[in-house]
């Protein structure tokens, strides 16, 4: 009987490594498992055993069940891995389900990145009012009324002493007034002139900077700016530094970069120069301490300024800057 | 200022390529914007004699040239009416190509062969003329090529003169920057003065009633002279640096003065009454008409040139009416003066009148430079129209110029420049920029700037004269040592950037807006008189209407970007602009600037898609962004108050914001009009505003740990059936009420208005996470809680449980 049930095994086994399909792998199981299977038949038969070879023959019998009902179960899951599943198919093309984000204004984004560049620098922000009093913003910065300088930047006025401030500059004094130095600060903010056209918008941006300390140099100066331009043009971005003219520095510095369009070479952007005006700068002339009650033999220090619609310009390749406050969607959401 | 390559080349020795001279001039601070090469490309064209002229048969205004080109004779058929036998013209011939673009060719006109063209100068773009064809000087050769015979291959440079340096403003102070730094001396022309008149004394005279307003004025005489077009040499000068060009005696005036940066005037001697010059004040009210033809009302300010008895020049911006050159001039009195500055700006200021020779008054021009400028002037008028020059000059000077001493320390302007520049070193390079130097003792020098470098009256600008002729490249790169700052950073732009990083990652986009607005905004968001948006800051000179007042509100510059982005088609739009209004103070100069948040939402909220429905933006939209916008801000318990009055807002849909009984903004539907103005659809257009300032007040300053409760939670819902006037926060301030600390939240999950439940009544459902911190609740007690919950919501609100 043990004999017969190990043959049985051995060759239910083998009949069952050679099953293909669900279909007869039912078969073979009917024929072995089911109510006249082999297997049980020969089960059944167990109990007309001698007593003495009963429990053996139970034993074995019943082992030869369970290897053959676990190889079957092994042979269904080996035969259902084989086909595909519909049930779990997935478009992984299908587009997903977005979380829409905004975007901010590339001014914004420009800001922030100058603003980062100082602020690990030393440097800490400051703001000031937009409607400014002529004093803040010319007077104080040496360009008294009826200077010639102030052709420089078309004004608008709100009365004889108020005006739209022309540039961030007036930050400067009114920081230098409320506090003695070491100041290192930098201010960005909204400035206006009146002037409309396809190059200019009667409203921009500037970001200022000031340093003034003790034994602060034109060096420095260049330091500075030279750092803060390899920040945020790349650390391979050519810069000079050339003599210019403003009335609240002396000696005054226009910084210029290599062109960014061109490389170098020349092109429409630079004007076949291969150089772009970025920031205007400069020591902070001894009439501006004046002012605000600094002594100029004690302190010195630089003041810088740049326009950020330019630098947007550049950074994003932008030729048109009417579209920063356009604000079109299409515009927007690039940036 | 455009210069010219040549006439730089008269006074200073130029080897290098015009791109490479305009590197070293921009890079000493005379910036070069542009270099442009003029006269090119004309090699070909040729001198020709006119040998004959007929007139053509077939036309009234074209005549038949026989034209010899040195080689042969040709036909051309010329359309100037000044061919004349003899001339000599330039010639092109077929092949040629003009700078316009149009080819020679031989050709017949009207039936007559024509083998070239006869030009006029505008016609190879050498100036602007084109009364006639151009006639060379007669001792030409014909057949000689253009170029090779005339000046007219030349280079123009660009510059941009910064205001400073009005020294700069002319040909010799461009010649003697770059005489500086090449390391030579200008060479000025030796001026002949054929003296053959009467002693200028004798002739006229010169009182300066106000010498404040005139320093000096110098004047000289020719008399007898013939009023003539100029030759071609100075008239191409003058039309390369943009200046027209008028008659011989007008026109060398400009050219000096283009030449030396001295303005001269030209009156006709005859027509000054008295034959005399007199400076002064003009009279209030005295009127006076400018060569121009502009009459100009004058105050006691203007500064005038005047004859025996009326006035003939607005000093030093423009001659009169009444005493300028003609063609019947026989006699000019040339003046060559030095106004103050200030006085010539204001006047031109005032009068809106900016000319060639303003600019330079009022920058500062060279007081010892007049008799210069004059004597060139006289020299090259009588050599180009004759007549007898009076013997000397008028110089009427009382006070001589004396230089400003400035004394300069060596390590005060090493230290500043950050540089080790040697005593000798900088000697060499001021005297090389014409300063006198003097050592007075081992630190110092004493500098005396010459009498055209006005700029120069402290040490910090000769300091920056030493930086600049040195190079700005040879100054050391260092770096300053910055103090770290112990302030706390300004808690406005912490807010800031919060702020636009929240809202841009609740979908919205940041836009930035012109902060000058029309004034019609105001009536758009039915503003009523007393609001503190009609309080405008106004512009006295905006470019226009449209940007004439200062914002006192972010939403007109808000809807009116939603409209534009409308008409490009855009459909669900979320915009927010951080950004400063302005309201006029009665009480400062300056306004009072307040910092806002406007949001707006127009359009679809969701557009459909293949797993959500379309969607139009709605209240709850707006409200749940300031919601989650003031959580992330650390603020809790903001009160929303259904109220109406909001400018801009329709008041049946709009809600107050509060913290703490304090308004700190609004949210709604945009009002009916306003919907209107800016072409919006009707509801689906909300925004919400937040006083920055408010919120700046009251937002925490840091954020702490609640500790959590360790014990599980028991939910309970509650479904009922209100009076649709009961508002929701009510219900779930009773809740929490009753429920007091075991109440953990209680969220919304049901809200339905419809057929199921009477047209007055809306049905709320509201599940209840009741937790304790201090164990594990039990089922009986939140059952009996959750009961005295619904009990106290049905006495307190007439509400009914709702069935099923």
């Amino acid at each position: 009987m043990i004999e017969q049930l190990i043959e049985l095994e051995k060759t239910a086994l083998k009949e069952l490594d050679a099953v293909k399909d669900p279909s007869e792998l039912e078969k073979l199981r009917i024929s072995y498992l089911g109510k006249k299977g082999i297997l049980t038949s020969l089960m059944r038969k167990v109990g007309t055993l001698p007593q003495e070879q009963r429990a053996d023959a139970g034993r074995v019998s019943n082992l030869v069940k369970s290897n053959l009902s676990r190889r079957i179960k092994e042979v269904i899951e080996g035969i259902e891995s084989l086909k595909p599943d519909q049930s779990a198919f997935i478009d992984v093309t299908l587009p997903g389900r977005k979380p829409l984000r905004g975007h901010l204004h590339p001014i914004t984004l420009v800001i922030q990145e100058v603003c980062q560049i100082f602020i690990k620098m030393g440097f800490k922000i400051v703001k000031g009012p937009n409607v400014e009093l002529d004093y803040y913003n010319f007077e104080a910065l040496n360009l008294p009324k009826d200077h010639p300088a102030r052709d420089m930047q078309d004004t608008f006025y709100v009365s004889d002493n108020v005006v739209l401030r022309t540039h961030t500059s007036p930050i400067q004094v009114r920081t230098m007034e409320s506090q003695r130095p070491p100041v290192s600060i930098i201010a960005p903010g909204k400035v206006y002139r009146r002037d409309s056209d396809v190059s200019h918008t009667p409203m921009f941006h500037q970001v200022e900077g000031l340093l003034v300390d003790k034994q602060v140099s034109l060096g420095d100066l260049k330091g500075t700016l030279t750092s803060f331009v390899h920040q945020m043009f790349g650390s391979d971005t050519r810069i000079r530094f050339r003599p210019s003219f403003f009335p609240f520095t002396e000696p005054s510095a226009e910084v210029d970069i290599q062109c960014v369009i061109c490389g170098g070479k020349g092109c429409r952007t630079c004007s076949q120069s291969g150089w772009l005006e970025i920031l205007g700068s400069g020591m902070v002339d001894p009439e501006v301490y004046r002012f605000v009650d600094y002594d100029p033999e004690l302190y010195s220090g630089f003041a810088f300024g740049m326009g950020i619609e330019r630098i947007a310009m550049l950074k994003y390749g932008i030729d048109d800057i009417q579209l920063f406050f356009k604000n079109d969607m299409r515009f927007l959401k690039q940036f | 200022m455009k210069i010219s390559l040549n006439w730089l080349k008269e006074y200073v020795e130029i080897q290098m390529p015009p791109r490479e001279l305009g590197k070293l001039l921009t890079m000493t601070g005379l910036e070069v914007e542009g270099i442009e090469l003029v006269g090119q490309g004309l090699q070909d064209v040729i001198v020709s004699r006119i040998a004959e002229v007929k007139p053509h048969q077939r036309s009234d205004h074209l005549s038949v040239c026989q034209v010899d080109t040195g080689k042969e004779i040709i036909p051309v058929v010329c359309g100037a009416s000044n061919a004349e036998v003899n001339a000599l013209v330039p010639l092109a011939l077929p092949g040629f190509s003009l700078p316009d673009g149009m080819i020679i060719n031989e050709t017949r006109i009207r039936g007559e062969l024509s083998k070239g063209m006869l030009l006029a100068e505008d016609e190879i773009g050498l100036t602007d003329d084109h009364s006639g064809i151009m006639i060379l000087p007669s001792d030409l050769v014909p057949g000689t090529s253009l170029p090779s015979v005339l000046p007219v291959s030349d280079c123009v440079f660009d510059i941009s003169i910064t205001p400073n340096r009005s020294d700069c403003a002319c040909v010799i102070g461009v010649a003697r920057e770059i005489a500086a730094i090449t390391g030579q001396k200008i060479r000025k022309p030796q001026i002949r003065i054929n003296e053959t008149g009467q002693p200028i004394e004798n002739l006229t005279g010169v009182t300066i009633l106000d010498p404040v307003g005139c320093p000096r004025y110098s004047a000289g005489l020719i008399q007898n002279i013939e009023i003539g077009a100029s030759p071609f040499w100075m008239r191409y000068r003058l039309y390369l640096a943009g200046v027209r060009s008028i008659n011989n005696v007008v026109d060398v005036t400009n050219y000096v003065m283009l030449e030396t940066g001295q303005p001269l005037h030209a009156f006709d001697y005859r027509r000054l009454k008295e034959n005399r010059i007199v400076v002064r004040r003009a009279d209030d009210g005295e009127v006076f008409t400018t060569l121009d033809g502009t009459t100009h009302n004058l105050n006691t300010e203007d500064l005038m040139i005047c004859d025996g008895e009326r006035a003939v020049a607005l000093a030093g911006i423009m001659g009169g009416l009444n005493s300028e050159i003609i063609d019947g001039t026989r006699d000019v009195l040339i003046e060559s003066a030095f106004f103050n500055p200030l006085t010539i700006r204001k006047g031109s200021k005032r009068l809106g009148m900016s000319t060639e020779a303003s600019y330079r008054f009022e920058r500062g021009a060279d007081i010892d430079g007049t008799i210069y400028a004059l004597k060139r002037a006289v020299s090259l008028i009588s050599g180009l129209a004759g007549g007898e020059t009076a013997r000397d000059f008028i110089d009427n000077y009382p006070n001589p110029y004396v230089s400003p001493v400035i004394g300069l320390r060596i390590d005060k302007a090493n230290r500043l420049l950050g540089m080790d520049i040697s005593k000798d070193t900088m000697i060499g390079l001021l005297n090389a920029l014409e300063l006198e130097v003097n050592d007075a003792g081992e630190n110092r020098l004493s500098v005396k700037p010459p009498s055209f470098r006005v700029d120069i009256t402290r040490e910090v600008d000769v300091i920056e004269e030493i930086a600049r002729l040195n190079g700005y490249d040879k100054i050391p790169v260092t770096y300053p040592s910055i103090k770290p700052s112990e302030d706390i950073v300004n808690p406005l732009l912490v807010l800031r950037d919060r702020v636009r990083s929240a809202m841009a990652g609740f979908g919205f986009n940041e836009v930035i807006t012109y902060a000058f607005i029309s004034p019609d905004s105001a009536d758009i968001l039915d503003v009523s008189g007393e609001s503190p948006l009609v309080s405008f800051v106004r512009l006295i000179n905006p470019l226009s209407v449209d940007q004439s007042v200062m914002r006192t509100s972010l939403l007109p510059g808000l809807l009116a970007t939603v409209k534009n982005n409308i008409a490009s088609n855009e459909k669900a739009l979320k915009l927010f602009e951080w950004g400063k209004i302005f309201i006029h103070n009665q009480n400062n100069q300056l306004p009072i600037e307040k910092t806002f948040l406007a949001a707006v939402i127009n359009g679809l909220y969701q557009q459909k898609t293949w797993y959500s429905e379309e969607r139009h933006v709605d209240f709850y939209d707006m409200k749940g962004v300031i919601e989650a916008l003031l959580k992330e801000l650390g603020l809790k318990g903001a009160v929303f108050s259904k109220e109406g009055g909001f400018p801009g807002y329709d008041p049946k849909l709009s809600s107050g914001i509060y913290y703490s009984g304090a308004l700190i903004g609004q949210t709604g539907r945009v009002s009916p009009k306003a919907m209107e103005a800016y072409e919006l659809k009707k509801d689906d257009t909300y925004i919400f505003e937040l006083d920055i300032e408010q919120v700046l007040k009251i937002i925490p300053l840091k954020k702490s740990f609640k500790p959590f409760s360790k014990f599980p939670a028991v939910y309970r819902d509650i479904s009922m059936i209100f009076e649709r006037r009961v508002e929701s926060a009510d219900i779930l301030g009773i809740i929490k009420r009753e429920g007091g600390e075991l109440i953990e939240s209680v969220r919304i999950f049901d809200s339905y208005e419809g057929d199921k439940i009477a047209p007055s009544e809306k049905a709320l459902a509201f599940s209840i996470c009741y937790r304790s911190s201090q164990g594990t609740l039990d089922g009986a007690e939140v059952n009996q809680m959750h009961e005295a919950i619904i009990g106290r919501i049905v006495n307190e609100t007439g509400g009914r449980l709702r069935e099923g």
